[in-house]
């Protein structure tokens, strides 16, 4: 079972950047209004941020970087690791984290990886990362965690309206007097349907058909190079595995529910979090959200909703998080992290 | 739940930007704007009051109003 205590490891600082165009989801043409309204009520999701004129995630990534290490006051040449957590590279292959430690300027003494991971991204990235650092291992790293899934003018309006871009960077860093940052992580590819690009893979290597769209059996209209959604079948996934994961983190770790002063959900859409919240039994100011504003940011959801309404608490020592992240894979993790003093926390700026 | 209940509780998950009139009979797949929103908000509203888990096929399966409710209570 993946169940952890990072010990010696504190989150000294968190950025997060989006980029500039907003997309309004209400903004359409006056024949579809009234079932635009619907989906918006429903769905939870009003704006929209999207990479456009040239901007790609790796430019928000350097940005946030940039920001984190400048906010915590780290010299470049301190950094010992530099791990992305996306599945919206730069290019297919190397990992963007590599191209990047170069243009951010860090040292050929750091690593760089990427791990490709979606929703439940920022608890994986933050224990990986974490497990590095130690007296007899690394001392400093910055971990940048996002993607790039806008769309705009996909004929497919469940995911149309669904998804927006951001990206973060949290730095970590080795503290012998840092509080144990407990994690827990769960995977079932039983359902990687639920949420998959069919082609482009090896499995079904890309064609010029790949491109051409098509009606799906589920009466969706799709290319084959655009992301797959399974609406029920992630509805079901997440309304079970979160609320249990949340209880089973709290049963590892001995702190009781009532006892975390935030809990921080992936931001999927209404219907599952507010469904995840009632079953909780939690309040709206206990479990905060960025949907209405930002949309779903795939992996750095967790953190954009942590900087946007619940940074007083994050800058606040010794409060209690919870951190829930769950989907594509079908993945999901958990961690249960407290503040510490000194900590960098940005606003949510523009790229 | 009585049926009537559950039928005021079926119309307000699916919301449906017109009113719409819902018998037991009514076949769930066959209604006019029947869409992948709706059955996310039945799918919620089984969740929230039954504690039962429903897919997208139960839905076909369960065919009617009347044959989700048999189901949901089941």
């Amino acid at each position: 079972m993946a169940r952890s205590v990072l010990k010696g490891v504190r989150i000294a600082g968190l950025s997060v950047c989006v980029p500039k165009t907003v997309i309004d989801n209400l903004e359409v043409p006056p024949e579809e209004q009234q079932s635009r309204d619907r989906l918006v009520r429903n769905i939870g999701i009003r704006y929209r941020r999207i990479c456009e004129e040239g901007i790609i995630f790796s430019d928000l990534a350097e940005a946030a970087t940039n920001d984190v290490l400048a906010g915590v006051g780290w010299d470049k040449s301190t950094v010992d690791a530099y791990i992305f957590v996306t599945q919206s590279p730069e290019y297919i292959i190397p990992s963007t984290s590599i191209v990047c430690q170069h243009r951010v300027g860090l040292p050929k003494t750091t690593l760089a990886f990427d791990i490709n991971l979606g929703c439940s991204g920022y608890p994986y990235g933050l224990y990986t990362v974490g497990r590095m650092l130690g007296a007899h291992g690394l001392k400093r790293a910055v971990v940048v965690v996002g993607d790039q899934s806008a769309s705009r003018g996909a004929k497919d309006s469940g995911r149309e309206i669904l998804f927006g871009d951001a990206c973060s960077a949290t730095a970590l860093e080795f503290d012998e007097t840092a509080p144990d940052i407990f994690f827990e992580g769960f995977s079932d590819g039983s359902g990687y349907k639920a949420i998959y690009v069919p082609d482009g893979g090896h499995r079904n290597p890309l064609t010029p058909y790949s491109l051409i769209p098509t009606e799906c059996a589920d009466g969706v209209i799709r290319k084959g190079i655009d992301v797959s959604l399974d609406g029920p079948a992630i509805l079901n996934f997440s309304i079970e595995v979160a609320p249990a994961a949340v209880h089973s983190i709290c049963e590892f770790s001995g702190v009781a529910l009532d006892s975390v002063d935030r809990l921080i959900f992936h931001q999927a859409n209404k219907m599952i979090n507010d469904t995840i919240r009632r079953k909780l039994k939690r309040t709206p100011e206990q479990v905060p959200e960025s949907l209405y504003d930002y949309g779903n940011t795939s992996s750095t959801s967790v953190p954009t909703t942590i900087v946007y309404r619940a940074r007083e608490q994050f800058l606040t020592p010794g409060t209690k998080f919870i951190l829930c992240g769950f989907g594509i894979g079908l993945s999901w993790a958990t961690m249960l992290v407290e503040t510490t003093p000194n900590t960098y926390c940005s606003t949510i700026f523009e790229v | 739940m009585d049926i009537s209940a559950f039928i005021e509780k079926f119309i307000e998950a699916i919301d449906f930007a017109e009113p719409v009139e819902i018998t037991p009979d009514t076949v769930i797949a066959e209604l006019d704007n029947w869409d992948s929103l709706a059955q996310l908000g039945v799918i919620v509203m089984i969740d929230i009051e039954f504690s039962k888990t429903l897919t997208a096929d139960d839905i076909v399966t369960c065919r009617t109003v009347q044959g989700l409710y048999n189901w949901a209570q089941g």
